[in-house]
């Protein structure tokens, strides 16, 4: 027998979970231009709630899955694998599916990071740094959530709705990681921050490519991505002005009323589209390493740019030069694995449709 | 149609889920409070530095006021704020700018609000007034203790863990992805 109760509509839990991601997405851009522009900080903000509420609603859905799941299961009824992809036994008890399972530890964990955030503000008030030790955790556990509902997007891989919502996910996990690797220590040698884009970029675009074995998802993303990135740059300063002013706070002296968020995502990310549309031509491995090392050399050589042109000091011709040639390197990297993981991927849906009971 | 209003739906429900914090947030912001202060000669001129918190502890979040004995609107002041190691901090203000920012919940004064000093040691901060009886400098000394709480390779190591996850997960994804494709 087939479920056909909230599991026969594979595509509501798995848009909500995405709509979860995309609050705390937009959260987060709002949150960082609030401390950029504005400054005072308690737990009660609007930013804070959207990226807490976005944490809610993808571990609370998760959870009703992972329940529903179980209890299809124990009651004889098959679950179809496009509901999060395969299911996981855990604790001998749960039947999770793979992706709900991801994205529900990832919403408890960002739960624990929030209290240990918590007990950090009591020490140190509320600053704003970043790169605190509590705030990766917490980042990295959205990270988490937002990885499960790539998976769970894929999972539905054939219907209707799945293309889109798996270019909306990709683009929010790619979006937000951005910000994490604010934390990353300075080498001197290379921009870090960048090479490590051109390598986060070049493996989630090729394992869009594995994956769905073209190049529409892969344009779709880098597009959604361009996209987002120019909504946040107006979004975000005006939400933080407007919010601002409705508490009586006045913008900080030297606000330049840049968008934070938006200077961290690169929109050369469209040079690595070109990279691998240009090296799809072959149709061999190497084509992801090519398009990858390609991709990685043009986002390296401009992304760095982009911060120039917002006021930051020029690099230096060696450091420059370095970069490029590390983010092809990296980049090449990326590809490989992004054709591996989106090989993964597949794993999710590889199974019968529908299992037989 | 169906997905149009499911879409409405679970949008007005993430909304009202925003609507009780958006009453809590109609708050009004504590205002300075500063428990110690210094004061500085600067040439002609007095001027006292407060702390929002004493002593100054590495990466402690505080208040920061900037005040001078005639008030601020006679004078500019600049700020260079360097730290034990020699390098110089911009305060939050663009690169090449040194110019004292008011408070913003006390706007009559210069100061820097939430703002951490992210290495223990002795900071120098060097200001500069410039008004009716011309330009002058002095330094402070800023002291700052080690920072509270648990080191920070223990903080770092407690923090690490969803990024272990993920890099487990994406290892084991790699190494089945490479056989699912060379099965293909």
């Amino acid at each position: 027998m087939i479920d056909t109760g909230f599991l026969a509509r594979p595509w509501v839990p798995a848009w909500i979970l995405l709509l979860g991601s995309a609050s705390t997405f937009v959260g987060l851009a709002w949150d960082l231009q609030w401390h950029s522009d504005v400054g005072p900080d308690t737990f009660y903000t609007l930013p804070h709630l959207f990226i807490y509420a976005g944490a809610a609603v993808s571990g609370l859905v998760s959870l009703a899955v992972v329940l529903a799941a179980t209890g299809a299961v124990r009651s004889g009824r098959a679950v179809d694998t496009a509901v999060g992809g395969r299911r996981v036994a855990v604790f001998g008890v749960f039947q999770a599916p793979a992706g709900y399972l991801v994205s529900g530890v990832g919403a408890a964990l960002f739960l624990l990071y929030g209290l240990w955030d918590e007990w950090w503000h009591g020490l140190y008030g509320f600053d704003a740094v970043i790169a605190s030790p509590p705030h990766v955790g917490l980042l990295t556990s959205a990270m988490l959530a937002m990885l499960g509902s790539v998976m769970t997007c894929a999972a539905a891989a054939g219907q209707p709705w799945s293309g889109p919502a798996l270019v909306a996910s990709v683009a929010i996990l790619l979006g937000f990681s951005m910000v994490v690797l604010v934390a990353l220590p300075e080498v001197g040698v290379v921009d870090e921050r960048t090479v490590t884009v051109a390598v986060l970029s070049m493996a989630a675009l090729a394992c869009l490519a594995s994956f769905t074995r073209g190049l529409r998802a892969v344009l779709a993303t880098a597009g959604t991505l361009l996209a987002v990135q120019i909504v946040l740059a107006f979004f975000s300063p005006w939400a933080t002005r407007l919010y601002a002013a409705s508490e009586g706070l006045p913008l900080r002296d030297y606000t330049n009323g840049l968008p934070r968020m938006s200077m961290l995502m690169p929109a050369t990310l469209l040079l690595g589209v070109a990279a691998l549309a240009l090296a799809a031509a072959a149709t061999s491995r190497r084509t992801y390493a090519v398009a990858g090392a390609l991709g990685g050399a043009a986002l390296a050589a401009t992304f760095p740019w982009q911060a120039v042109l917002l006021g930051s000091v020029a690099p230096m011709p060696a450091e420059v030069a370095a970069t490029v040639v590390a983010g092809a390197l990296l980049g090449a990297g990326g590809g490989l694995l992004g054709e591996r993981l989106g090989g993964a991927l597949r794993l999710l849906v590889a199974s019968p449709a529908r299992e037989a009971v | 149609m169906r997905r149009v209003v499911f879409a409405l739906v679970t949008l007005g429900l993430l909304l009202g889920l925003a609507a009780p914090a958006q009453a809590a947030t109609s708050q009004s912001y504590a205002p300075v409070e500063i428990v110690h202060q210094e004061r500085l000669t600067v040439g002609p001129y007095e001027l006292t530095v407060g702390f929002s918190e004493w002593p100054v502890r590495a990466r402690q979040s505080l208040d920061f006021t900037f005040v001078p004995a005639s008030g601020i609107e006679q004078l500019s002041g600049t700020l260079v704020a360097v730290s034990p190691t020699g390098e110089e901090d911009e305060l939050r203000r663009p690169a090449g700018v040194h110019g004292l920012p008011r408070h913003p919940r006390q706007p009559d004064v210069w100061g820097l609000d939430v703002f951490a000093l992210d290495e223990p040691g002795d900071w120098t901060f060097t200001f500069g007034l410039d008004g009716p009886q011309g330009p002058a400098t002095a330094d402070v000394i800023v002291p700052v203790l080690d920072q509270p709480g648990p080191p920070l390779g223990l903080s770092w190591l407690v923090s690490t863990g969803p990024l272990i996850v993920i890099l487990g997960m994406l290892a084991a994804a790699v190494r089945r992805g490479g056989r699912a494709i060379a099965a293909a």
